[in-house]
């Protein structure tokens, strides 16, 4: 193949690209839609379900302050701390609850592995964005909040190629 | 005057007409490591590689955490490639451990690491593009990247660092409709890397930039020890996936790129025709899957390997052959760990590859060895 053909196709090749749709995700109009309710995990099987790794919940009904979850992360990320809360529930002798600090958590999710009484999972929640350091740690009140979030956009494959429709 | 001065630090005596250059490490076309040339007007004399800006000690933090919460950090190397990383790592767990894995869990992994393979090649590749100022060639490639990406997400819940493979399987199943989805986008992927060729490949310019330039023999690739793409770039049929299967690897059909050049063109399209492999070998895992079963083998909280034993084992990651070696003693830490990358084999052969190049071919030499400077450093 001679070189002014090899140029006149790579020019080619870049001008049908004219009539193909946008790809780019303009992200804080349209937000992408995850697979399920975020990352759960069933400690009767030991296997886990599928969904993003975002921001935790903590359902305070469930969870006994047995520090496992600590435990876990003291060798990835010390992230959690427990922590006294004021609410006295009748599983929870001790009264402490899990406090995570988003400043250090790299979202592995291996604390939601180690929890046994199904009362941590996480969310598709990912936009913690902080004005301070202070403003990353959640305490347990600020974790029992179920996020809202308004996720749409997926990807679809066209005839005219592929867009966040 | 014999003191020790760190390299390219000393003052030395040259000849008037050698100029030392140092690239990096903060050179965008470097990568975070320096290049240190010796020129010649505008051809390359020597060339002395320092990586090391980047090291943090994977192996020995492995040391002081045990075999599950080794799995966050151990991927830290190569994001982009964290479950190939990781798989050497989780191989070896489980035979120092002891368990079986199911076999829904196996087809899982071959999908989310031939996945990863794409992404990190595909990263690779648009940095490739812009080093040799194709800007059409980084935009395309980091954009399409996004299909595989967005996979990965639905199936593991994260974009990168993944930490889906442990010891036993994988953390968690699919999500619902994912082969559907999977096939779909794997298969649109499949058609946008196909037309990289017009654009890219087949282009007159980055032929006569590429071809006959850093030409690695078959000889010297095997002497110097390079591995991945490197080494059958110069034609050297060596794939792990194929030498020495695992997991299922040996009940799919991988088929090995090898192109007999050895030449930087050689070298930036055979990670093209991998992927092109990978396409089809991610179609032959969906449709042999099993439809339903276990994807994980449920471990006990704090595994310990059995007594004073060690294990290797290596798989084909982005970069090449990458070996695991674990020495348990015993305990709930491993003893020692000791990870063998690819991309520092393919370094090696850098000086041999410049001397008596231009200056200016230097960047398409340095990043067609597949070298990714975090994992070399480890």
């Amino acid at each position: 193949m001679g070189t002014a053909t090899g140029i006149i196709r790579a020019l080619n090749s870049g001008i049908k690209h004219i009539a193909i749709k946008r790809f780019t995700l303009r992200y804080p109009e349209e937000k992408l839609k995850f697979a399920g309710d975020g990352y759960q995990f069933d400690p009767s099987t030991g296997v886990g379900i599928a969904g993003l790794k975002g921001r935790h919940m903590l359902f305070h009904d469930h969870c006994t302050g047995c520090q496992l979850c600590s435990i876990a992360c003291e060798g990835v990320a010390e992230a959690i701390a427990m922590v006294k809360v004021p609410d006295q529930q009748k599983q929870n002798k001790k009264s402490i609850m899990p406090q995570i600090d988003y400043g250090k958590c790299v979202f592995c999710g291996l604390c939601v592995d180690a929890c046994p009484f199904y009362a941590l999972y996480m969310t598709n929640d990912y936009e913690l964005s902080s004005f301070s350091k202070e403003g990353l740690i959640y305490t347990p009140a600020q974790l029992q909040v179920k996020p809202y979030v308004a996720q749409d956009s997926e990807i679809q494959i066209t005839s005219r190629g592929a867009t966040h429709g | 005057m014999t003191e020790k001065f760190p390299p390219g630090l000393a003052l030395q005596k040259v000849d008037e007409r050698i100029m030392t250059l140092n690239v990096g490490p903060q050179h965008p076309g470097s990568g975070h490591m320096r290049i240190i040339v010796q020129i010649d007007g505008d051809y390359i004399v020597a060339c002395d590689p320092d990586p090391g800006y980047v090291h943090r000690g994977e192996e020995k933090m492995a040391e002081y955490r045990n075999y599950i919460t080794n799995i966050p950090h151990l991927e830290r190397p190569v994001i982009h490639d964290s479950c190939n990383v990781l798989y050497p790592y989780v191989l070896g767990v489980e035979e120092l451990v002891g368990i079986e894995v199911p076999e829904r869990a196996k087809y899982v992994r071959v999908i989310a690491s031939e996945l990863n393979r794409c992404i990190y090649t595909m990263y690779w590749l648009a940095i490739y593009g812009i080093f040799l100022g194709h800007s059409t060639m980084f935009m395309w490639p980091a954009g399409d990247r996004e299909l595989l990406i967005d996979l990965m997400e639905k199936m593991s819940g994260a974009r990168v660092t993944h930490a889906h493979f442990v010891p036993g399987g994988v953390r968690n199943d699919l999500p619902p409709n994912f082969e559907d989805v999977c096939l779909r986008q794997v298969n649109y992927f499949e058609k946008r890397i196909k037309e990289y060729s017009a654009v890219f490949y087949d282009n007159p310019i980055l032929i006569a930039r590429t071809k006959d330039t850093g030409v690695l023999s078959r000889e010297d690739a095997i002497r110097l020890g390079t591995t991945g793409s490197v080494l059958r770039a110069s034609g050297v049929d060596y794939d792990l996936r194929t030498k020495e299967p695992y997991d299922v690897y040996e009940e799919l059909d991988v088929h090995t790129n090898v192109m007999k050049e050895g030449d930087s063109y050689a070298r930036s399209k055979v990670p093209w025709l991998d992927m092109l492999e990978s396409c089809n070998i991610i179609r032959q895992a969906l449709q042999k899957m099993p439809k339903s079963g276990s994807v994980r083998t449920k471990l006990k909280p704090n595994p310990k390997g059995k007594g004073l034993n060690s294990v290797y084992k290596r798989v084909e990651s982005g970069r090449g052959s990458l070996g695991c070696y674990i020495v348990s003693d015993g305990k709930t830490e491993p003893y020692r760990l000791k990870l063998s990358v690819g991309s520092f084999r393919n370094l090696i052969a850098l000086p041999y590859l410049l001397k008596g190049e231009k200056l200016g071919n230097m960047p398409s030499v340095y990043w067609s060895l597949n070298y990714w400077p975090v994992e070399a450093d480890r």
